[in-house]
This record gives C-alpha cells, sequence and structure tokens, in this order.
C-alpha cells in the first residue's frame, strides 16, 4: 500500500466539477510532480487533501483516512501545505510566521526551527522582518519554513517557481531534494513549468481539466506528448 | 490645561478598554457586534447585583461581571455567528436585536431607573487644582494593565499568535492547523470579558441605566472606524483621540455635546479615509 493515497477524488465549487475520480498514490521518501495548464484543477487537488473543498472520494495517509476531517486535524496526522500564494501572515515577523506553523507541533519546535534555519539561512538573517516587506522568493521560503514547522510526514508544494527568478528556483529544487535526502520527508509539487518537475520528481502525473491524463516515471514521460499539451495547456 | 490633560489620559484608557473587546471581534472575524454594548450593560448590572445588593467584595463582583461577559460572549458565538457563518449583514441584525432584548430584560430585572454604582474605591485625590476619584485612577490603571496583559498574551502565546493569524489570513491558519472555530470562540469569550469589566468602570464614571449600552457601543464603533482594522496599538491611540477630543469638547464647549463630536469624527473618517488611519490588518 502506498504512504499517500487519493482515490477516486472529485471536487466541487458548488455545483462545478473541478476535479474528476482522480487516482494518484505516492510513496514513503518520494518526490512527486503533478503537471497541468492553468486551470487543470492543481490548486483543487492540494486544498482537497488538507480539506479545504467540498469533495467525493477517499484520502489516506499511511492507515489514516483524511477525508472528512478539518484541516487542523490533517496538519496534525502529518501533511504540511505551502500553497500557491503563500497565503501567510503579513504583518507578523517571519519568526512568528514560523512559530504560528508549530501551533500543532510545539515539542518539536527547536528541532524544526534549527531545520528551517539550516535549509534557508536567509530566514534566520531575516527573523525580525515582517513578511509584508519581503519578496517573492523569501515568502516562498517562509511558506515552506512555516510547513516545515508542522512537522509534516508529507509535504505538499504548490507551484514551488511560480513568479519567481530563474536563480532563486534552483535554491528551491535543491532545498526540496535536501529535505528527501536528508530529512526523509515525502514530497507532492504541482507545476505548470514541466522541466521544472522533470529535473526534480522521480515519477509525474498529467493532470488536464480535472482528469488525470497521464502519469509514469521521468523516464516514461520525458517525450510524452501528452506532457506537452498539458504543458502548453492546448 | 493640566486638567484636561489628567481626564484625558484617565478617559482614554478607560476608552480602550472598552473598544479592545470590540476591535478585537471585528479583526478576527471583520464583523461588528452590534451587542457589545451589552456586555457594559450587563457586566454594570451584575457588579450593582453582587457588590452593591448582596455586599460581596468588590473586586469578586467585578470578576463576576468578566465571568458573566465571558458566558455572554460564548453563547453568543455559539448560537448566532456560528450558525450564521460568514453572513455578516445577519450577525449584525442579530446582534442589535439582541442588545434591545438585553436591555428589555434589564428593565424587567432591575426597573427602569438610573442607579449610582459606589466607588470601587471611595475618595478623591487633588492634583493641579483636580479632584480625581480614587476609583477613576482606579478604572484607568486597570484598564492599562490589562491592555498590556492582552498585548502580552496575543504577541507571545501559541492562542494569542493563532488569533493574529486567523485575523490576518484565515487559510494560513488552516493550514498551519489552528482550528477557526476554536479561536473565534477564546476571541469571543475574552471579548465578553474585557466588555463586562469595561462596563463596571464606565457604569461608575456615568451611571447605571438600561440604555447605557449605546454610548459606549458609539464609542468602540468609532474607534474601529477611525483606526481601521483593529490592531491593538491603533486602538490605544484612536481611544485616546476619541477621549481627549470629548475631555476637550466637554471643557471648551458643552458637556452635552461630547457624544456628539464623535459621532461626526466617524463620518468625517468614512467619508475622508473609508479604510480609517491605520488601514492595515493586524491585531
Ligand atoms: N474558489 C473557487 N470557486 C470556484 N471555482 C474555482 C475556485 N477555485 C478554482 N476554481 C475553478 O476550478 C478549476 C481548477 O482551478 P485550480 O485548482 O485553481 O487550477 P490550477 O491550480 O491548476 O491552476 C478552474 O476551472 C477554476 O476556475
Ligand atoms: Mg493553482
Amino acid at each position: 500500500m502506498s504512504f499517500l493515497d487519493i482515490d477516486k477524488l472529485s471536487a466541487f465549487y458548488g455545483k462545478a466539477q473541478a476535479l474528476h475520480e482522480v487516482s494518484l498514490q505516492v510513496q514513503e521518501g518520494e518526490i512527486v510532480a503533478i503537471v497541468g495548464a492553468n486551470g487543470a484543477g492543481k490548486s483543487t487537488l492540494l486544498d482537497s487533501v488538507m480539506g479545504l473543498t467540498k469533495t467525493g472520494g477517499v484520502i489516506r495517509l499511511g492507515d489514516q483516512v483524511l477525508t472528512g476531517r478539518s484541516s487542523s486535524e490533517i496538519v496534525k496526522l502529518g501533511v504540511g501545505y505551502a500553497p500557491e500564494r503563500f497565503n501567510l501572515f503579513p504583518y507578523m515577523t517571519v519568526r512568528d510566521n514560523l512559530l504560528v506553523g508549530a501551533y500543532t507541533a510545539r515539542d518539536d519546535i527547536a528541532h524544526n526551527l534549527d531545520m528551517v534555519h539550516k535549509l534557508f539561512p536567509r530566514l534566520e538573517e531575516r527573523e525580525h522582518q515582517e513578511t509584508s516587506t519581503q519578496s517573492g522568493g523569501e515568502r516562498q521560503m517562509v511558506s515552506l519554513g512555516r510547513a516545515l514547522m508542522t512537522s509534516p510526514r508529507v509535504l505538499l508544494v504548490d507551484e514551488p517557481t511560480i513568479g519567481l527568478a530563474p536563480k532563486v528556483c534552483l535554491e528551491i529544487a535543491e532545498v526540496l531534494r535536501r529535505l528527501q535526502r536528508e530529512f526523509g520527508v515525502t514530497i507532492v509539487i504541482t507545476e505548470q513549468n514541466a522541466n521544472f518537475a522533470l529535473s526534480l520528481a522521480e515519477r509525474l502525473y498529467v493532470l488536464e481539466s480535472g482528469h488525470v491524463t497521464a502519469s509514469g516515471t521521468v523516464e516514461e514521460l520525458r517525450d510524452d506528448p501528452r506532457l506537452a499539451e498539458a504543458y502548453f495547456g492546448h | 490645561m493640566l486638567q484636561i490633560l489628567i481626564q484625558g489620559l484617565l478617559l482614554s484608557g478607560l476608552y480602550a478598554l472598552l473598544a479592545m473587546g470590540f476591535t478585537l471581534i471585528f479583526s478576527i472575524g471583520r464583523v461588528l457586534n452590534l451587542a457589545y454594548g451589552s456586555y457594559l450593560l450587563i457586566g454594570g448590572y451584575v457588579y450593582f447585583q453582587f457588590s452593591q445588593v448582596m455586599g460581596m467584595p468588590k473586586l469578586a463582583g467585578v470578576a463576576l461581571a468578566a465571568i458573566v461577559g465571558v458566558v455572554m460572549g460564548i453563547a453568543k458565538f455559539r448560537l448566532i455567528v456560528k450558525p450564521l457563518k460568514g453572513d455578516h449583514v445577519a450577525v449584525e441584525i442579530s446582534t442589535l436585536i439582541l442588545a434591545v432584548v438585553l436591555q428589555a430584560a434589564v428593565v424587567l430585572v432591575f426597573g427602569d431607573s438610573s442607579k449610582i454604582l459606589l466607588p470601587i474605591i471611595p475618595g478623591v485625590k487633588w492634583l493641579a487644582g483636580t479632584a480625581i476619584p480614587y476609583s477613576n485612577l482606579f478604572a484607568a490603571i486597570a484598564s492599562w494593565l490589562i491592555l498590556i496583559g492582552l498585548y502580552l498574551f496575543v504577541r507571545t502565546t501559541h492562542t494569542g499568535r493563532a488569533m493574529q493569524a486567523v485575523s490576518m489570513d484565515p487559510k494560513g491558519a488552516a493550514i498551519s492547523g489552528i482550528d477557526s472555530d476554536r479561536v473565534n470562540m477564546i476571541t469571543w469569550a475574552i471579548s465578553g470579558a474585557l466588555g463586562a469589566v469595561a462596563g463596571v468602570f464606565f457604569a461608575s464614571y456615568t451611571q447605571l441605566y438600561p440604555g447605557m449600552w449605546v454610548g459606549p457601543l458609539i464609542i468602540a464603533v468609532a474607534v474601529v472606524i477611525v483606526g481601521g482594522i483593529g490592531s491593538i496599538i491603533g486602538t490605544l491611540i484612536v481611544a485616546h483621540i476619541v477621549g481627549f477630543m470629548e475631555v476637550i469638547v466637554s471643557a471648551w464647549i458643552a458637556p452635552e455635546l461630547r457624544g456628539v463630536f464623535t459621532m461626526l469624527l466617524i463620518i468625517v473618517v468614512l467619508v475622508a479615509r473609508p479604510r480609517g488611519l491605520f488601514g492595515r490588518e493586524e491585531l
């Protein structure tokens, strides 16, 4: 059995259906990417894992069912989330943003803060800066850091590179690899940028208009036309 | 001049306490709790009943008022705000009706006439030719201590940071593992306690009567509107603007007009700066 198991997930905004029976498996310790054009349903998929949308289907993490639980329970069960628009607390300092992340993981604060500062030394230098005054790259770091403060077993990252300079993208990619290698975190990212996904992930899923249209390892999908199609959003 | 300074400081400390419970709710739920004045009303009468009628120690009366405020706050959240999830207009109408109903209940139990609260600490201190009742001094100092405590709570505890988080970005709070219902309920409880204690102090400044929820509500609304979305520091500053304005109007123009100027201030700021003078969304 897989570690994170999404089984026939459908998601709805009112009557509009944004996801259609999406099934997806992630093994412990893997990096998996979900690739799709704008509007394909990537953010909806990650929001649904967090219990933030109206859904049908079943989501499991380890031996726990996540479906039907509140976001705060899902965080406690080990899902960390760095969302697309970061959703940081703009008038709080970097440090306080990180400490909010520790709300359900108070015993791990010292350890997690140490990990975050090792991965992003910049956040330690800027710990008293309000996040409203930070650059996009720095906010992405705070967002990832806050998610790590929840002591996640699986980390969901929505479009980690969107709007960031190429140099910062490489930095973020390196951090995600280190998280997997050194800290054993399982990672799910979403991307429009198929090249970034191919360079980072071990396996990919292609999402188009709320349907999974292809899945496989990087080697299997590298030259698959469906990947290019999703990339360019037809 | 010194007289105005002293009276302004004393009154403003009380106004800051009074407004804080209201701004907390506004900043966390973006909703005006128009029944806020009834915490002051009920708080004042609880104190009157237990400390003055039944003769319990005065501080016990204040504590009981705070407890009743907590219970009222939680009840309002559970019975009105949560069922009306997200519908601000419905919450505002219901709370306004509730305030009127509570006023009627107070008339029924305690009668229509106003009551004079005995001072929490009797006696007067003369300073620069001004008589300062000890109980006003006590109210101002107690208000400041409570506000400092609240500030430290909000800035340094997990629950306090969670309150700020919910007020700044509810989704960000949810994905940090914060149960916003729980945080909301705690905030409503704190707001009720602040309002009820402010009610005891306010009633000893003026009088205790069934309509006394209106004046403080206007002051609280003024502070939120002039201050923008409720930050603690912004609330403190604006409470001083309103407090000093009232003292100055009373001294130089006419005591009867103090409330009128506060209302004019609301309208002027709404027209000139719709987001308030300190319009940032923090706690
Ligand atoms: N809050 C919302 N209300 C209604 N429809 C939404 C909402 N969020 C997303 N959608 C719709 O759901 C679909 C998937 O959106 P989204 O998950 O944001 O895609 P992606 O993240 O891949 O760009 C889109 O058609 C979008 O218009
Ligand atoms: Mg998206």
